[in-house]
């Protein structure tokens, strides 16, 4: 039933983005001068997202932090799940979006290649890199799970486990070679991660766009990356441990550890955001302050003072003191965080766009239904491919998972 | 003519003192297999895998590097862009595309050595494979048929349980 919903919201999402291919881009909110809408809001916030797995699951692996065990599958099917969602968008929003594959060097009839110095070469390969390794960083882990479901299995599961499992028998073999496998993974995701972000950061960065041109983008992109993915996490955490009462194996202290780094990660995204804000405004640079008086006190303000809210003020309230800190306020502070963060893209791209260097250029911007209906359905994507994933393949990492830890703990 | 017999252990210390028994014995690393539902950690010496995983690795990203940076040198220069001015090939700009293709290779090297080292997709599938009971150890050893009630007395004197020949999969 909720599987049915979240496909019929997909499904709306895809016709809207079907009739933008029939009709034209025109159908899209985004004109001169705001090139960039939702579409990128929604591309930034879901590469963000992203970062809940790889770089959650690949510090605890790296650090041997014991707790992470019950947290890292989840973790990492966010990850993949988010990127291919987030690697739509760019699609999403090409005029033309039949004539993609010009981003491909290849050997064409036209002598034409990319041009490799272009930033949307960078995201083509820093996505594709990220999505590859993100999925085989899922997928590696799950070979003994799928192994020992593919022993029980009939009919067309039976067929899908055999071929994952690769022929997997426990042997010693095997086992070195997974371990020594998810180190060097783990070590390799980590810098990917942090480079698809930074990538994502220096797409507006190399501009010498209001508020753009920063050399802290691409850190403050990371650290904004992070703190929304381990919102994403935990939210995520919480509804599966709940339908599918996971309750003896997410445990409190998961959600404690969790929340305790959601805390830190708003803490260092304040930094962040009173660092940059607080160097435009000492700089007093006119163009610049434009931006900022729009964002700060201006029209973007209701939605500039939303996201400190969300973003700081409640993460510091409900897990900042020790009595208040339980699994409901780590999910109420993830779902504002979630929102806040969403809202953080949506100031960064819409203000500077409106209001360019030359004032006769400033223009407004709203979404159209086409925009809203993309965006929604990929939330309802997002969902749906999450339910699917949690029905086929257990959510908890069963090998790495030892009960008398959980008892213990 | 070789045969398979196996034993459950039911802790790592039995096991690892019965595996020393069989390499005394004669066996060697390549007659032994270790089947558990989780990893297990041995001692330095006991059952060393050597793995070349992390060369190989650094070796794929090196690769990978070196083919990006020939493939945008020779394209950008045998089809020249209009730069003004600017060099045709340019180290820095391109540099995103460079670090994320050797990513790339040492990614899909990780994922290929694993599959080779394991030998997951070359292993002989004739060769028997035990059941393995939750929170056991069995160990696999192939040894020449005459020598069978050797290398089963070793495995019972180490303490070994469900001493068993293992016959070979149809």
């Amino acid at each position: 039933m909720v599987l049915a919903l979240l496909g019929a919201i997909a499904a709306w999402g895809l016709a809207a983005w079907g009739y933008q291919i029939h009709t034209g881009i025109g159908v899209a909110g985004i004109r001169r001068p705001v090139f960039w809408g939702l579409y990128l809001v929604d591309f930034v916030f879901w590469i963000g997202i992203s970062h809940a797995g790889t770089l959650i699951s690949a510090i605890l692996r790296l650090t041997d932090a014991n707790w992470r065990k019950p947290v890292t599958r989840a973790a990492e099917a966010i990850t993949a799940f988010a990127l291919m969602i987030g690697g739509m968008f760019p699609l999403v929003h090409l005029g033309r979006v039949w004539l993609f594959y010009w981003l491909f060097p290849y050997p064409n009839s036209r002598l034409l290649w990319p041009n490799f110095r272009s930033p949307l070469m960078w995201d083509v390969t820093a996505i594709s890199t990220y999505l590859t390794g993100s999925l085989i960083f899922l997928y590696l882990p799950m070979i003994p799970d799928v192994a020992q479901l593919a022993e029980k299995a009939t009919g067309w599961r039976l067929l899908l486990y055999k071929v994952m499992a690769l022929g997997w028998t426990g042997s010693d073999r095997e086992w070195h070679a997974l371990e020594r496998a998810m180190k060097l993974m783990a070590g390799i995701i980590l810098a990917v991660a942090v480079s698809v972000h930074s990538v994502v950061a220096w797409d507006f960065a190399m501009s010498i766009a209001p508020m753009w041109h920063s050399t802290i983008f691409a850190p403050y992109f990371v650290v904004g990356a992070i703190f929304s993915g381990l919102a994403g996490l935990i939210v995520a955490l919480n509804i599966i441990r709940r339908t599918m009462h996971l309750e003896s194996y997410l445990l409190p202290h998961h959600f404690h550890n969790l929340a305790k780094l959601l805390l830190l990660m708003s803490l260092l995204w304040l930094y962040f955001t009173f660092a940059e804000h607080l160097t435009i405004w000492y700089g007093n640079e006119p163009k610049e302050m434009n931006v900022f008086g729009a964002r700060v006190s201006g029209k973007f303000s209701p939605e500039f003072w939303i996201m400190v809210f969300v973003n700081f003020v409640v993460p510091f309230v409900l897990l900042g003191i020790r009595r208040l800190r339980n699994i409901t306020t780590a999910t109420i502070a993830s779902v504002g965080v979630l929102i806040g963060m969403w809202l953080e893209r949506y100031l960064i791209i819409v203000p500077t766009l409106s209001m360019p260097r030359l004032s006769a250029g400033w223009g407004r911007y709203s979404p159209s239904w086409v925009e809203i209906s993309i965006t929604v359905a990929t939330f309802a994507a997002m969902a749906a491919l999450y339910l699917v994933f949690s029905k086929l393949f257990p959510i908890v990492s069963v090998w790495e998972f030892e009960p008398h830890e959980q008892e213990d703990a | 003519m070789s045969t398979y017999l196996t034993g459950t252990f039911s802790s790592k210390e039995i096991a690892v003192q019965a595996i020393n028994q069989l390499k005394a014995g004669g066996y060697g690393p390549d007659d032994l297999a270790v089947f558990s539902d989780e990893p297990v950690e041995f001692p330095h010496g006991v059952l060393d895998r050597p793995s070349h995983m992390s060369l190989a690795v650094v070796s794929g990203a090196v690769l990978f590097f070196l083919l990006i940076v020939s493939f945008v040198y020779f394209t950008q220069h045998n089809y020249r862009l209009v730069t003004g001015g600017m060099p045709i090939f340019s180290f820095w700009p391109t540099g995103v595309v460079f670090y994320e293709i050797t990513m790339l290779g040492a990614i899909l090297t990780t994922f290929g050595w694993f599959i080779w080292e394991s030998g997951l997709l070359r292993r002989d599938k004739s060769v028997p494979v035990p059941a393995v009971e939750p929170e056991t150890i069995c160990l696999r050893i192939r040894c020449a048929t005459e020598k069978f009630d050797s290398a089963a007395t070793i495995l019972r004197s180490a303490g070994a349980a469900n001493v068993a020949k293992l016959e070979k999969a149809a």
